[in-house]
């Protein structure tokens, strides 16, 4: 397996809380991975020490045997690892094509002058910006969107949206948090053929958290299981659903949120 | 009375380019400055002292232009002096660390005898007038619509959405920070040249506190984040005192009180400002693109 990200032995304390202890992972150049377990398992935080914005209090992570840890939140993405948020986080007050164009900001290749002069260099970076921008607004059907201001959106369109500014960065490894949390059915189902047409079309490595097991199991190839930041399965999605400590852990706490 | 006019016009556009600056740090960039009186301030000063103890003999309005660059790049780098520590900090502590600037900067002027201290500094030519103060008024507006119009600018932007968001978009949050409290602080810098060089007299108490918080009224009035409003906002606050002296010393002296009214009444009517985040366009600055 030729290996694009890898953690090692991550582990994040919070005072007296471990929130993740000893997290080991390995993904492969176009692997489609998920991480489950319960609320609070420690998945959200494993996603923040990969993209930098926690420093793990032990371990490593390294992008193309590249050890990652101390750099800057900007300079992870800008070497191919790009996250959408549990809790969306677009910009909201601007249109769905600039919350794109951002994405594509670190590539731009004008300075400060030129954007106040508006030279042909500018006119043309701009040009090719846009055009990237809305080849991907087409790809994710939201083209004729690309006006509205993000808040307007749909909630199912926001998740979408979120993924394409991801993409828009071009990554190497997309790191996906709950992306169908509060989604219908429908579009759950949706996003199920979306993700691994993302995957196929791209070319890239996914790294999927997801709290419903049923998106999980019908996507992923490989799926780590962690409870109480710990690592307690890891398999394909037949040995995760047949795994005895899985069912308690997980299945357990589920039963448990029912009643 | 044209006369009359005249300034009054004159001190429109110093507070016009004010605003527009200090728009771009607050309400386009969504950190809190309360120092711009200190910009300000920085930028009168070292204008002056260019031209009462360096300028050449020069024709006037080109002595003008290089009290307005000094002007421009001592305020810059008062603004990376201030910015660099301080735009680490969150929200409420950036507010205050400015405020603290200001009034240092004031006591720093009140300490240097060679520009007046507290005697005021005096003898300052009279090279301001309608005309140049208006051609910064343009270059100020057009400088900052063309950088929001631009990637740098929507990286700006971004900063005031969602700054962890941004970063998280590979863009070095910080340095945009940096660059549109500099920008901000620049244009300050240049608004105190050309006022120096119009009431020829420059005294610290003239660039308190206060004067940081009027400049704050006027974006907020006009919508933070607006260009447009920032410019409605200047010339409303500007021009109100001026109304309110009509009516006698004891309505002047509730200057405050009537801004806060009209606070209190705008939050009320219009929650984001009179015009909220938009802008009118002008044909000049290049038409607003379709997508
Ligand atoms: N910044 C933080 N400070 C303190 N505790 C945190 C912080 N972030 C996460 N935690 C804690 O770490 C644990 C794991 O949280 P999280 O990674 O968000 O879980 P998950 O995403 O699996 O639901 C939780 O107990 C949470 O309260
Ligand atoms: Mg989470």
């Amino acid at each position: 397996m030729d290996t694009i990200l890898e953690t090692k032995n991550l582990t994040m304390r919070f005072g007296g809380l471990v929130a993740v202890n000893n997290f080991s992972l390995k993904l492969g150049k176009t692997d489609l991975v998920g991480v489950i377990g319960p609320n609070g398992a420690g998945k959200t935080t494993i996603f923040n020490m990969i993209t930098g914005i926690y420093e793990p209090t032990e371990g490593d992570v390294l992008l193309d045997g590249k050890s990652l840890i101390g750099d800057h939140v900007a300079l992870i993405t800008q070497n191919g690892i790009c996250r959408t948020f549990q809790n969306i986080r677009l910009f909201k007050d601007l249109t769905v094509l600039d919350n794109i164009r951002l994405a594509g900001h670190f590539r731009m290749k004008y300075g400060v002058l030129a954007s106040i002069f508006r030279t042909k260099k500018f006119h043309a970076e701009e040009a090719r910006l846009k055009e990237e921008a809305m080849e991907l607004l087409k790809i994710f059907k939201l083209e004729s969107k690309a006006n509205h201001l993000a808040k307007n959106l749909p909630y199912g369109e926001q998740r979408r949206l979120e993924i394409a500014r991801a993409l828009a960065t071009k990554p190497k490894v997309l790191l996906l948090d709950e992306p169908a949390a509060g989604m219908n059915p429908n579009e759950t189902k949706e996003l199920t053929g979306l993700i691994r047409w993302v995957r196929d079309h791209f070319q890239i490595a996914i790294l999927l958290i997801e709290h419903d097991m049923k998106l999980v199991m019908e996507v992923c190839e490989k799926i780590y299981v962690v409870d109480h930041g710990t690592q307690i399965a890891f398999g394909n999605p037949s040995e995760i659903q047949n795994n005895p400590k899985v069912v308690e852990a997980y299945l357990g706490v589920q039963d448990e949120e029912q009643k | 009375m044209s006369q009359y006019i005249a300034d009054l016009a004159l001190l429109c556009g110093v507070f016009i380019i004010l605003a527009v600056s200090l728009n771009l740090i607050n309400g386009i960039c969504g950190q809190f400055s309360l120092g711009h009186a200190g910009f300000w301030a920085v930028g009168a000063y070292s204008a002056a002292a260019y031209s009462v103890y360096f300028a050449p003999p020069i024709l006037d309005s080109l002595n003008l232009l290089i009290a307005c660059g000094i002007g421009f790049i001592s305020a810059a780098l008062a603004g990376v002096l201030i910015g660099v520590p301080c735009l680490r900090l969150r929200g409420d502590y950036l507010a205050i660390a400015t405020l603290g600037f200001g009034e240092i900067i004031r006591i720093f002027i009140m300490n240097m005898d060679s520009i007046g201290g507290p005697r005021g500094f005096t003898g300052i030519p009279k090279w301001s007038n309608l005309f140049w103060v208006y051609l910064w008024v343009v270059i100020t507006i057009v400088f900052v619509v063309n950088l929001l119009r631009g990637t740098h600018g929507r990286a700006i932007i971004s900063i005031r959405e969602d700054e962890i968001a941004a970063d998280s978009m590979g863009i070095y949050t910080f340095k945009y920070k940096t660059m549109a409290f500099v920008i901000g602080a620049g244009f300050a810098g240049v608004a105190g040249a050309l006022f120096a060089h119009d009431s020829q007299f420059l005294h610290p108490n003239g660039f308190t506190f206060m004067w940081s918080v009027i400049i704050l009224l006027m974006i907020i009035l006009g919508g933070l984040g607006s260009v447009t409003g920032s410019v409605i906002g200047a010339v409303i606050l500007t021009i109100l005192p001026e109304l309110l002296r009509f009516f006698g010393d004891t309505v002047s002296e509730w200057r405050m009180v009537i801004y806060s009214l009209l606070l209190i009444i705008l939050m009320l009517w219009r929650p984001g400002g009179i015009f909220g985040k938009h802008e009118i366009s002008l044909p000049f600055f290049g038409k607003k693109e379709k997508a």
